[in-house]
């Protein structure tokens, strides 16, 4: 087990493989049957590429993903909670996740994840609607974003515009079937491009195949 | 401007370890609670019809098991039938002679291998089992019946409560279902058509789930009728959505005498 390139994530080789890997904030407990493997009295969680779309990008070689140790991260589209779950072992106990999701059926996963760890707070809100939840949250370090719209970008930027603190971090990953599914997935990655680039800098941008089919993560940051 | 800056400014005075667990515990409460309020009577519905699908599906599976395995014993007599239900009942309560004297064939003459009633017994088991499950479903679509006459009566008078109930799971939720256009309601189950269609530019699907109803089934110019029964379905959800007045049977007339 060695670090990565990229803060609190680790990796090891197996075969030819390479798999990463987040340390478990609490002992012993699998969130989505995931492998763990202990290492010199550490336990870590396999994070695999398939099911994440953040460890998609990692694996495509994101040098950065901006989420750091104590940070505090909006997640929205957080889902039952498999990549949140990595995320707040990579913030550790000091940082925290506010987890957002719009249906009842998945959150309820997630009330459970929280329950279990106290930095990941969930949130029962339309990520369209920032003004129902504006109450509920702090400013935040990072914005993560992974939820099927077709009017993600600009969801993203609200959110971005409210939350975000200057110089903090966005990523967002974009599902090009759920925007327009006559179109080629590259010419809509641009169009998407174009209307976060009003009002962030882009720093990088991955397609996510193989792991992921017709997705992208821009990873950008607040002027 | 000022207003902006001053959100800004709350919003970072929350960034404190003990702001943040206060925000923790009140965030849990909350979403607890909206979880909970967010259960209508539409999600009800949905698992309902879910439900008499499975059962479907499952009764079907078994009772095709249920034939072959009891053919070895008794072969005649389950091509001689093919209702699954009313087959598990006669093999329950009669003998293989009976059964077989009823479509006129002496035991003498089966091809049915002699097995021991042990044996027999592990078959029977089965088909009480496969009774239940189609019970089971009489119930539910009773259960589903009346639930549907209350929560949209105009709906269910317009497109029964069997195809008002699909088109509900398929929207997702009863608010979505009001706030489609007829030409989506039209759609609703022919998703992989359409999709193709757009993508391929292959040949359009002219109705999804409301072709199982009578109206559609029976016309002649059957993408007409979709359209028609579509439209006035649109019309019916939201009146149910905003508790209107009972219009479903004069929408289910209009139809009817149009296409006659």
């Amino acid at each position: 087990m060695r670090k990565s390139r990229i803060f609190e994530v680790f990796e090891q080789k197996k075969g030819k493989k390479l798999i990463i890997y987040t340390k478990n904030l609490v002992h012993g407990k699998k969130v989505y049957g995931e492998d763990l493997v202990t290492e010199d009295g550490v336990e870590y969680r396999e994070w695999t590429p398939f099911r994440s779309k953040l460890a998609a990008a990692i694996m495509k070689g994101y040098l950065n993903i901006g989420i750091r140790k104590g940070d505090i991260i909006l997640y929205l589209g957080a889902s039952s909670g498999t990549t949140p779950s990595h995320v707040s072992d990579i913030v550790g106990k000091d940082g925290f996740v506010f987890a957002l999701d719009f249906a009842p059926r998945v959150v309820r996963e997630l009330v459970y994840l929280c329950e279990e760890r106290k930095n990941i707070a969930p949130i029962l809100a339309d990520a369209n609607k920032p003004e129902t939840y504006a109450d509920k949250l702090s400013l935040v370090d990072v914005v993560y974003m992974d939820i099927a719209q077709k009017n993600q970008a600009e969801i993203f930027l609200k959110n971005c515009r409210r939350f975000l603190k200057k110089d903090g971090y966005a990523l967002i990953a974009v599902k090009a079937r759920s925007i327009d599914v006559t179109k080629k997935p590259r010419q809509l990655f641009e169009i998407v491009r174009k209307e976060i680039e009003k009002e962030l800098v882009i720093i990088d941008y991955k397609i996510l195949d193989p792991f992921e089919k017709d997705h992208c993560m821009f990873m950008c940051k607040k002027k | 401007m000022a207003k902006e800056n001053e959100s800004y400014k709350e919003l970072e005075s929350r960034r404190s370890p003990e702001s943040l667990k206060r925000l923790y515990l009140e965030n849990l409460k909350l979403t607890k609670k909206a979880i909970k309020e967010s259960t209508g009577k539409d999600n009800l519905i949905i698992q309902t019809i879910k439900s008499i699908e499975d059962l479907k599906v499952g009764a079907n599976k078994l009772a095709k098991r249920l034939r072959e395995w009891y053919e070895l014993y008794n072969p005649e007599f389950s091509r001689s039938i093919s209702d699954h239900r009313k087959f598990s009942q006669l093999i329950i309560s009669k003998s293989r002679s009976e059964l077989l004297k009823e479509i006129g064939l002496k035991e003498a003459e089966s091809m049915g291998a002699d097995i021991d009633k042990k044996d027999i017994d592990a078959i029977l088991l089965l088909a009480v089992q496969i009774i239940t499950f189609y019970d089971t479903k009489e119930k539910l679509e009773e259960y589903l019946d009346n639930a549907m006459e209350q929560f949209c009566p105009n709906t269910n008078a317009l497109a029964g409560s069997l195809i008002a109930a699909k088109l509900l799971e398929q929207a997702g939720s009863f608010e979505k279902l009001m706030g489609m256009p007829s030409s989506t309601i039209q759609l609703l189950g022919a998703e992989k058509a359409l999709f193709r269609h757009l993508k391929t530019g292959a040949r359009c699907p002219k109705y999804g789930i409301i072709l199982q109803h009578p109206v559609v089934a029976k016309s002649k110019d059957k993408a007409k009728a979709a359209r028609m029964l579509a439209d006035k379905i649109s019309i019916a959800v939201k009146v149910d959505y905003f508790k209107g007045e009972f219009i479903g049977d004069k929408l289910r007339k209009g139809i009817e005498d149009k296409l006659k």
